[in-house]
């Protein structure tokens, strides 16, 4: 996967902000055709082949982000001008949560192991005595990788003392966990939306960016625009995203229009404290293991992909789930969305919460609001954010390990037994791993799911690396803890 | 003759931080630590070059002088120079 911050995320957030700007100004409509030309200008120094196609895929960006189903929808004659009043007028569909850019796809060669100059061909010549296949040759004293008999399995790679064998993926089928994306018949990139599970791995991956999540960030602006009590839930992981502390951004937070914050942490609670419950019981009850049901992304690999682990994962709701009732009890005439790192929680809220939850929107959209309406976090004094003493704890659902760590914390072990173990991030190997459990059960008792490596503070809404935001994460809780 | 530290302040307002200047944050991942024991470097409220300034976020202040659009490369670079000349 990508860097999280490289030329492409950077062009990303320009685009919402410059959008966004547009849009509380109210001219949208008479900039949007003008903005690929401004943020693209003349005297740009093109990455693509000229700025031109640069252009394009600002208006590609500019119709995902208004949620614009491009597989379906293009129309390269209809201004964007007619799209963003549409958009304006109507809510676009949630779902399917991706889509692609044709356009910008490279139609990268197909995956392949290739062996470089560097190749010495040296007398060992381990390549060719360990590939079991027997595919490779040596012509004019260099070793050649006969394509037909190449299985590609990276065993040449491995042993060559000289690193000359390479391997050239197409990232974006190597990235998905499912094999829900394939190249079609000419060479570019298709997703099997019923196959995906929402990880937001391939978008992450595409050094093109030619696969693009259609933003939920519009639905919410409008609320927000037109004045409506909208309030705001904010994901464990914003903790080490933004600079200032919590209170600071519970302030940012509602002076970008929103009515008020409460924390998804207090949902976790709930959370955590049921999947206890529910742990203590299926044990006694002979059951083998349980795993962990709070990433959407897992819940769609179940559904879809493994269905027998259906009856393994805990029955009780995602934190988002219970802090939607949560919101629901305090301001029941509001609306309520959720803020966080993970695209597959618009495809949960889609499928589950359809009457609880009114909008999914991500870190790096919430910072592009904040740019826009020229609000910096750091200079807000600190809102107080309440009695936060029961569910502190459960900020840690953010980061692997985290939730069964909350969910141990308030077991009751009388006469049981219950070890964890964490799944550390999806990807093939880990799917391949878990299809296993069927005839072998894991050598614990909860078992716990995150798509994301390293929990959801890598999540593909995140703005700061994974390994500032846990900096970050502690330097706050440090003198909480100290207390 | 003891020379003074090289002055370092990397902004920290919203914009900043969200278009790479919270990368810069990890100095002590990247930069040489030579360099970094002749530095003071801390992070700082918005300095404002967003409002009137041509150049682009995230913006860095070193010893009192502004550089935009600064990346870690380039944020290595300016350390090690403004410490040769410190």
């Amino acid at each position: 996967m990508l860097e999280l911050n490289n030329q492409y995320t950077l062009m990303k957030r320009k685009i919402d902000t410059e959008v966004l700007k547009c849009f509380f100004d109210g001219t949208l409509v008479e900039q949007a055709d003008k903005l690929p030309l401004e943020i693209i200008p003349k005297t740009r120094v093109p990455f693509r082949c000229c700025i031109y196609k640069e252009r394009a895929m600002v208006r590609y960006r500019i119709m995902a982000l208004a949620g614009i189903n491009i597989e379906r929808d293009d129309d390269e004659e209809k201004p964007l001008a007619e799209y963003m009043k549409e958009v304006l007028s109507e809510d676009k569909p949630p779902l399917p949560l991706l889509t692609t850019i044709i356009t910008g796809c490279s139609g990268c060669p197909k995956s392949q192991y290739r062996i470089s100059d560097g190749c010495r061909g040296c007398f060992a010549r381990p390549c060719m005595s360990n590939c079991p296949k027997d595919a490779i040759v040596f012509i004019n004293g260099q070793a050649h990788i006969q394509e037909d008999r190449c299985i590609r399995c990276g065993k040449c790679m491995e042993v060559c003392p000289f690193h000359a064998v390479v391997h050239i993926p197409v990232p974006c089928e190597e990235a998905c966990p499912v094999d829900a994306v394939k190249k079609n018949e000419e060479g570019f990139v298709e997703i099997e939306h019923d196959k995906c599970i929402g990880c937001g791995k391939c978008v992450r991956s595409c050094p093109f960016g030619a696969i693009v999540e259609r933003s939920g960030l519009f639905p919410v602006a409008k609320m927000l625009k037109r004045g409506e009590k909208v309030v705001a839930m904010i994901a464990p992981a914003i903790e080490g995203q933004f600079p200032g502390s919590l209170g600071q951004l519970k302030a940012a937070i509602k002076k970008a229009g929103f009515y008020d914050v409460v924390e998804v942490a207090e949902g976790a609670e709930v959370t955590s404290v049921k999947e206890a419950e529910e742990l203590h019981e299926r044990i006694s009850e002979g059951a083998n293991f349980m795993t962990t049901s709070c990433c959407p992304s897992y819940m769609e690999l179940v559904d879809i992909h493994i269905p027998y682990l259906k009856e393994k994962r805990s029955s009780t709701l995602s934190p988002m789930g219970y802090t939607a009732e949560i919101v629901r009890e305090k301001y029941p005439d509001a609306k309520s969305v959720f803020i966080g790192p993970c695209l597959a929680k618009k495809v949960e809220a889609a499928k589950r919460y359809r009457d609880k939850i009114d909008g999914v929107m991500t870190f790096a959209e919430l910072a592009s609001i904040f740019i826009a309406k020229d609000i910096d976090v750091r200079e807000m004094e600190a809102d107080d954010l309440g009695d936060t003493a029961s569910f502190e704890d459960c900020r840690e659902f953010a980061v692997t390990s985290g939730v069964a760590a909350c969910v141990m914390r308030r077991f009751q072990a009388e006469g049981v037994n219950a070890r964890t173990l964490p799944i550390n991030g999806l990807d093939k190997k880990t799917v391949r791993l878990m299809k296993t459990w069927e005839r072998r059960a894991p050598e614990a008792e909860l078992v716990e799911v995150m798509a994301c490596e390293g929990g959801c503070i890598a999540g593909p809404g995140t703005i700061v690396k994974p390994a500032l935001a846990l900096k970050l994460r502690s330097q706050k809780m440090a003198p909480v803890k100290s207390k | 003759m003891k020379k003074s530290k090289v002055k370092v302040r990397i902004c920290l307002g919203t914009a900043c931080f969200v278009q790479g200047g919270a990368d810069l944050l990890l100095f002590n991942d990247f930069v040489d630590p030579a360099v970094l024991a002749e530095c003071e470097i801390e992070g700082c409220s918005c300095l404002d070059e967003c409002k009137v300034g041509n150049g682009s976020a995230p913006y860095v202040s070193i010893n009192d002088k502004i550089y935009s659009g600064v990346n870690q490369d380039m944020f290595c670079k300016l350390l090690a120079e403004a410490v040769k000349n410190a």
